[in-house]
């Protein structure tokens, strides 16, 4: 059986009359790299600080490595919530010392993790002179000085530009491939969608999706079609049992196909029925429609 | 223990701002100590030209009530290391790195610690410096030193480190309450030279003598003069037992508001 590293348990936490997280019950497994995915202020990072004991709860229990919790577990965690936290007028090197000290570990580490994240040229800098793509490369250096059982990323791509996002995600892959469990929480579909094997999906604290991540992709994506004659394009979509639902979009039809049946087969039969396609293409619908539907539903 | 306090030290060891202000500290204690003596002289000569009886001089270096006539004054320079310890404490939550500490490992209490810890040991090195300074200048100005007379009275240093101590420890409080560095430090100074003043004044003495300004600067009384004695005034010239154990209460009393704040909030 696989190893419980992070069990959820009806967690509640209440910001005022509003709830930051809502009855939330979840598991992450030993060699997972799952996602927490919401739109911001859906209840993310508040759900990880309670995790990791910087926020109190108000009901419900969570456990790591299936004990109660203690400082010791955090030992074996790194960890960044929202944004990086260095002390400015320390280098980069001191502020990984700091760390290795708190986590009682060796300094052997430090070097290895800078050169992981490319900042050995910069570690005697001070912290404030990093640039943002340097900062969140650091944070992750730092999560990975005590040797981390488990990893936990909150928004590690916010802020950076395109190479440094493809250089962040390719770093997270490395990582995981070492069989370091990692917990990441993002806004962006495509993010979890590249990196993550398991998603939980939140929304106003509530847990509104569980699974694969191949699931939810699936469920979210749309085709694009167009056609010399429309109109009997849209008969033809309607009367099709295998289409869930289509709608128009200038002159583009959306189109919601059932599971199992692909866009190879939705090909074929519309020219058996001797329609002239122009325009054939997949869409991933963006997050948000997909949240809203998502709440729809339930 | 000193994993804790190697921690905190690598925190303020890289700032400037705490070498810088610590550092003006020290100059400052050094100048007026070495220069009290001068200023003193020309006050007591001032007075003599006025004065239709002669007035005795004084000697705030002999040994070995320097100690006393120092630990006295160097708690008037007290507020300006409580300010250094809360920026300290300030910084630690305007950089959020508290709650980074508690992420990476510590535990509440184990961050608490490393403050109070360091806090002791900021108070030590202001005794330390008072010492050193006490001792110079003793034997330089005493006549006829004896291991008795450079030893005598060193319980007010004792109670200078327990005074710096708990006004440190109270910094803190105040700095972990409100967590912004201009408004603690505000805070605090109004408490200090309004509050509690203005709140004496109108309070009956049996309550007045206890609260934490006057009960942490009586411990080490104003040192008697030869001036005061021709004026009949008699001020406590020892370091009473009862006033170390309400100081002690304050200390604890305030280590354990920090922790329940501590505890309670979220980082």
């Amino acid at each position: 059986m696989e190893e419980t590293v992070l069990s959820i348990r009806e967690l509640t936490k209440n910001y005022g009359r509003i709830k930051a997280v809502d009855n939330l019950s979840l598991d992450v497994k030993r060699g997972n790299v799952f996602g927490i995915l919401g739109p911001n202020g859906s209840g993310k990072t508040t759900t990880l600080g309670i995790v990791l004991s910087v926020i109190n709860s108000n009901g419900g229990s969570f456990s790591w490595f299936g004990k109660e919790p203690s400082k010791n577990d955090r030992k074996a965690i790194g960890a960044i919530l929202e944004v990086p936290i260095f002390y400015p007028y320390l280098s980069g090197e001191k502020n990984l010392e700091i760390i290795a000290d708190i986590k009682a570990c060796s300094y052997e580490k430090i070097p290895e993790v800078l050169e992981i994240v490319d900042l050995t040229a910069r570690k005697k800098s001070k912290f404030r002179t990093y640039s943002l793509g340097m900062k969140q490369r650091l944070a992750i250096a730092a999560a990975l000085v005590g040797e981390p059982e488990v990893l936990i990323l909150d928004e590690p791509t916010n802020g950076l530009d395109p190479q440094g996002i493809a250089e962040i995600r390719e770093l997270i892959l490395e990582i995981a491939k070492r069989g370091i469990t990692i917990i990441l929480a993002s806004h962006l579909l495509d993010e979890v969608q590249k990196i993550c094997s398991h998603v939980i999906v939140l929304d106003k604290g509530k847990d509104i999706f569980t699974g694969k991540v191949s699931e939810i992709v699936n469920a979210s994506t749309l085709v694009e079609i167009s056609a010399e004659d429309m109109s009997s394009l849209k008969k033809k979509l309607e009367e099709n049992e295998n289409v869930l639902s289509s709608e128009e979009e200038g002159n583009l039809v959306l189109v919601k196909l059932k599971d199992g049946y692909g866009i190879k087969d939705l090909n074929q039969q519309l020219i058996s029925l001797n329609i002239t396609i122009t325009h054939l293409s997949v869409r991933k619908k963006s997050l948000e429609n997909y949240f809203l539907e998502l709440m729809a539903e339930k | 223990m000193i994993r804790l306090l190697k921690i905190d030290y690598k925190k303020i060891r890289g700032s400037k701002v705490f070498w810088i202000l610590t550092g003006l500290y020290a100059l400052l204690i050094v100048l007026f100590f070495f220069g009290m003596q001068g200023f003193l002289d020309d006050m007591a000569e001032e007075a003599n030209t006025k004065s239709p009886i002669p007035l005795p001089g004084v000697s705030a270096y002999s040994l070995p009530d320097i100690w006393h006539n120092l630990t006295y004054i160097a708690g008037y320079f007290k507020m300006f290391i409580g300010v250094v310890i809360i920026i300290f404490i300030t910084n630690e939550y305007s950089y959020k790195t508290i709650r980074q500490n508690v992420i990476s490992g510590f535990s509440r209490w184990d961050f608490l610690k490393s403050k109070f810890l360091m806090i002791g040991m900021i108070s030590l090195a202001a005794t330390v410096l008072v010492f050193i300074i006490g001792v110079i200048l003793g034997l330089l100005h005493t006549e006829d030193v004896t291991m008795a007379k450079l030893f005598g009275k060193t319980e007010f240093l004792l109670a200078y480190f327990l005074e710096m101590y708990a006004f440190l420890i109270l910094a803190f409080l105040v700095g972990m309450l409100v967590k912004r560095s201009g408004f603690a430090i505000g805070l605090l100074l109004l408490y200090f030279y309004i509050v509690e003043p203005v709140g004496r004044y109108y309070l009956p003495d049996y309550i007045g003598d206890y609260l934490p300004k006057k009960a942490i600067g009586s411990m080490i009384d104003i040192p008697n003069t030869p001036i005061m004695r021709l004026l009949g005034v008699q001020f406590q010239d020892y370091i009473s037992i009862w006033d170390v154990a309400l100081v002690l209460g304050y200390v604890g009393l305030f280590g354990y508001l920090s922790y329940l704040i501590i505890k309670k909030r979220d980082l």
